[in-house]
This record gives structure tokens, sequence and C-alpha cells, in this order.
């Protein structure tokens, strides 16, 4: 029988599965240092990972902390600075990145900085960060939103995705040609771009979830691909990856804090404090 | 290229595959640990109509120049054999015709490099050479030798060269792994820009490593492998210059090369001994021992002096202790995967 999984470890490998071999891949905290480090040591060996922080070429051992986490990896190939990271990025050697969503609006533009007024702000949340460089630059933008929202405009325009849907990012002459977003992963279901509007169409539901349940989060007239099918389950070997090399990623950050929280506090009794 | 195909390869197939004629070359090293098996091999092959970059055009400029494969030279400074009475082949080329330069300063040829190792179009360069005549002759590049534009921010004139992105760059280093990751230190000059500019790299080494090598030591990669072509591992593959550990500069042969290169037909008889008559390194080591002595060259090979190992260590490489308990939680695999049931976390 197939193993059972549980809603990270579909959202990572789902996302793990959109590297291909050979690939420059830029990773961020969380989702996509897992989604890499399976990717590279089950189906894409030859991929290379990278922080923008100017670590290449890593070897994720554990989960980061955060982009300049060289305590994670047992080595790396190269390190160079942030400035040539991103140029790296500006000439096109980057193939592949991972950017989280706060909201995002139906032609994959993206809002990962205020929510509400900016100089008043209702949540103010971290900024652009690498976002708004990667998402322009990346041959291809994998967007993650767990716990966000779609708009039909954004609080705060962060970083582009397709402008106005259509040819206007191309036409822009600001991108390279063809690039930008081509998925969008959510805690419902898996979204992709239409090839000529540009704009979101719902392409995979998860286990359990109903159209309708995605459809009443969209403020617009969601598109829905005619094949549209169950987002593809993780094998057993994806998900025991996950389990061993990212069991806190596995289990979800509620999960992880309340048994984090018990154990330690059990070692504190132990220690008879 | 993909980093999935071989490209370990000799010097043969790696100029055969990557330096085509009329390429925009750049030597990637500059002065010191010059790329000399990778130069002969490309005189060999005959490559014509070359517009060659060499941060200082010293030994390599004057070998390929004199083997006829360069129309165009971009250098900052081109060395003259024995003084009054000698020569070069670049001046024996200009007077001839046969070549044009164009001559910046080591500045701002380094800042053409990084230029377009970042894909910036251009770079601003140090103002006060616009009164020289660096800025006021000009050959092949014309009105794109140096542009000088407004400061948006100050208002003030400045003055700009256009990036610079050669075709291919041949270089060569201490040490590479198989993949191209390729480990350089001392003198870094413009070595890295000179490589990351360009659009196909070309690397020789003194010697093929194991990637864990370059893994414990990322510091000393000054290009990534991703952005590497063809790999050749060449001892003393820049003899008779220097490589930092590995051998010093030999005396001996660039004297005797330079005496030669003072005029035309010593030049073509030192290059038809060295670079024609030996069809690869291993043929003009061989023939350097045979007509030097084996001690010649043992007198130059470096003594080790090695720098102290840094340390990469970290607490931890898994996220499960000694007990196969995950660090933060304290569970096991098989406790965590209950709760995750007892929770009805699970799906599928």
């Amino acid at each position: 029988m197939a193993k059972k999984y549980t809603l990270d470890e579909l959202l990572i490998i789902t996302a793990a599965r959109e590297i291909r071999d050979g690939e420059n891949v830029i990773l961020g905290v969380g989702l996509p240092t897992t989604a890499g480090a399976m990717a590279k040591a089950l189906h894409a060996p030859h991929a290379t990972l990278m922080m923008e922080s100017g670590i290449l070429d890593i070897e994720p051992l554990v989960p980061p902390n955060h982009i300049a986490d060289a305590h994670s990896c047992r080595g790396f190939s190269y390190a160079t600075d942030l400035f040539s990271m991103f140029t790296m990025t500006y000439r096109g050697y980057v193939d592949v990145c991972f950017l989280g969503v706060a909201q995002v609006d139906r032609f994959g533009n993206i809002n990962t900085t205020v929510i509400g007024d900016y100089y008043k702000p209702k949540m103010r949340l971290p900024g652009s960060g690498g976002a708004a460089d990667f998402l322009s630059y990346a041959k291809k933008t994998i967007l993650t939103m767990r716990g966000g929202e779609f708009v039909n405009k954004l609080d705060y325009f962060t970083s582009p995705g397709y402008l106005d849907g259509g040819d206007s990012r191309d036409a822009s002459g600001l991108f390279p040609k063809g690039s930008g977003p081509v998925m969008l992963l959510t805690t419902k279901g898996v979204f992709r771009f239409d090839e000529k509007t540009k704009e979101l169409v719902l392409a995979k539901v998860h286990p359990g979830v109903s159209v309708d349940d995605i459809r009443k989060d969209i403020p617009w007239d969601l598109k829905i691909a005619p094949d549209l099918a169950e987002t593809d389950r993780p094998t057993d070997v994806e998900i025991d990856f996950i389990r061993r090399f990212a069991p806190t990623e596995a289990v979800g950050r509620k999960l992880m804090y309340e048994l984090a929280i018990a154990h330690s506090f059990n070692k504190a009794l132990a220690r008879g404090k | 290229m993909s980093v999935t195909e071989n490209k370990v390869m000799t010097a043969k197939e790696a100029i055969g595959r990557f330096v085509k004629d009329g390429d925009h070359l750049v030597i990637g090293n500059y002065t010191v640990g010059t790329c000399a098996a990778l130069v002969f091999e490309v005189i060999r092959q005959q490559r014509k109509g070359l517009t060659l970059y060499s941060q200082s055009g010293v030994f390599d400029v004057e070998v390929l120049v004199g083997g006829g494969c360069v129309d165009r030279l971009v250098s900052t400074y081109v060395y003259r054999a024995g003084g009054k009475e000698g020569g070069s082949a670049v001046e024996r080329a200009m007077r001839a015709g046969t070549i044009e330069m164009e001559d910046y300063t080591n500045f701002q040829y380094n800042a053409r490099l990084v230029a377009g190792m970042h894909g910036f179009s251009f770079m601003q360069v140090l103002e006060g050479a616009m009164v020289t005549d660096l800025f006021n002759k000009r050959s092949f590049l014309g009105d794109d030798k140096y542009r000088v534009i407004p400061c948006p921010y100050t208002g003030k004139q400045i003055l700009t060269v256009p990036a610079a992105n050669p075709d291919v760059c041949i270089v060569h280093v201490q040490r590479a792994d198989r993949f191209g990751n390729a480990q350089y230190w001392g003198a870094l000059g413009s070595v890295a820009a000179a490589a990351l500019a360009s659009k196909r790299i070309v690397v020789s080494c003194e010697e093929i490593v194991a990637h864990d090598i370059i893994q414990s030591s990322p510091h000393l990669t000054v290009i990534p492998g991703y952005r590497v072509d063809a790999v050749v591992e060449i001892p003393f593959g820049a003899h008779p210059t220097e490589v930092l550990g590995y051998y010093n500069l030999d005396r001996l042969m660039y004297a005797l090369f330079f005496m030669s290169d003072m005029n035309g037909d010593g030049l073509k008889a030192w290059m038809d001994e060295w670079v024609y008559g030996c069809v690869d390194r291993h043929a003009y080591l061989d023939h350097y021992m045979a007509k030097h002595g084996a001690e010649s060259l043992d007198a130059i090979r470096a003594k080790a002096y090695y720098s102290a190992p840094a340390n990469y260590g970290a607490a931890y490489t898994s996220c499960w202790d000694n007990e196969d308990r995950e660090r933060s939680m304290g569970v096991t695999l098989a406790e965590m995967e209950r709760i995750l049931e007892e929770r009805g976390l699970l799906n599928g």
C-alpha cells in the first residue's frame, strides 16, 4: 500500500518535481530548500543548488535556517558575493527560483511587502528580499502561497509576473523573453499560466479539495484547465526522503512547535528544573 | 553547457571545439600563470582573424601575433624585447599593417570585463584619462572605445567603457574538478572577470582533483563548474611562466624566448622549435628536458608552503541524533508518523 502523506509533504514534492537535471536552482528557506534537496537526491543529481548569499553547488544535509546557512550543507563548490549572484541571474544563468507569496493577482504579479496601506500598514511583511529581481530574471519561477490571498489589485506590487497578461511582460522589453512564473502552488491546488493570456489556470486540486473550495478564495472568474486532475500523489521514496531530510517541514509548522516545546519541557523536567 | 556532459578532454580537442576563426578570444591569465599550452594549441590549429584580449600582452600575445592568428588586439601593455635594438611581434605586425590595436589602461580593460561579467552594457572608469591620447587615439572601436555621459546624480561628466563579452576565454589555473569548478589562488588580477564575461570557457589546470577537494575549499574557486565548457589537465601548462605552488618562472627559458623575439626570423625559429615542433605539452616538456636537462625543470619546482585549512564544520549533519530522535521534536521517525496518523494529518 502506498504511504500516506501530509499536505506539507505534498507541496514540497510537487515543487521538487519542477526541477530538472542539470538546472541551476536558487533556493529560499523552507519549502524550496527541501524541494531542491529532494530533487538533487532523487531525480536531478546534476542540478546546481545555490543561495543568493553566494554559496553555490551546495549539498544540503539539513534544512537551512536562512539563505546564508553554510552550516546546513556538506561543503559547496563556489563562494561568491550577493551582487554576483544577482548579476548571474540577470545574465540568464538561473533556471529555477522559488518565491513565497502573500498576495497574487490573476497574472502572477506578487506582493510580499505590505497588507493595507504602505505608509500605515495593516500588516508589514518582509518586502522584496531577492523576490523582485529573481522573478524578473530567472527563467522560471515557482510561486508558493500558504496563507496568502488572491486579489484583483495588489496592495503593493513587489515583483513582476505577467504584468497585464498577454504579451505585456515580453513586450515591456525589461525581462528575458519567455521568463516568468510557471506555477503557483497553494494549500488547495496547483495553478499554471495560460500560454496566451498568461492568466492563472487551475491545473490540479489536492486530495479532498473541491473546485468550489478553490473558487471561493478567488475574486475573479477562475479558469479551469480542461484536463483538471488531482495533484499527482507522492511516491514512498519521495515521502521517506522528506521525512528523513526535513522532519520538521514534513509535519508542518504548527505541530513542529507543539512537539518541540513539549520536548524541551520534558528535557527541563529530566534535569530536575 | 550541461553539467552532465563530459568536460575533461585534451587541449587539442578543447581548442578544436571551442575556439573558432574570427572569435573574440580573451587570455584569462595576466602576466602570471599564462595558459601557454592552450595558446600554443590555438597557434598549432592555425586559428585566424582573432580579436585578442590580453590584460598584459607579454608572452601570450607575442606568440599569437607571431603565429598570424590575430587581426585585432585589445590590451594595456605590450612587451618589447631587447631595448632600442630589439623589437616585438606586435610592433612588427603594426608596421606591416596586419593588426589593429586598441590601448586601454589596466583598470579600463578590467572594467570592460567586469561590466561584461555582470551583464551591464558599460562601466564607469576613472575620468582623468579623458585628457590623454588613450581617449583621443582610437582604432577599430572608434566612438565606442569610450563614451562620456553626465552622472545622473552629480551632473559631472563621467568616462565610460563598453562591456566586453568575448566569445571564448582560455585560462590556466592550479586545479579543477571534472565538472569544471576551477580553483586559482595568488594574484587574482582579472582572471575571474575574463572567464565569467566570456560566452565559452576552456580551463587548463595543473591537476584535476576530486570534487570533494573543491567542496572543502570553495573560496578558492574562481569559476563555477556550470560555466565551464572544457577542462584540460596539463602539468606545466603555464611554463615558462609561473604557477603559485607548482613552479617558478623559468628565467632561462623566458630570456631565451625574448632574445629570439627581437626579430621576426628569431621568433619564427623559436616557434618552429617549441610550438609547431612539439605536438603537445608532453612533447614540449620532453624536448625541454632533452635540451636543458630534467634538473632545470626540477630547479623551478615549488617547495610546499600550505595555507592553514579553514574549518567548514557544523554541529551536526542530520536532523536525527545518535539515538535516531529528531533533534528539536525529540521523537523517532516511527513516533512522528504515529502522531501524524493520530492527528488525522495524513492524506492519500
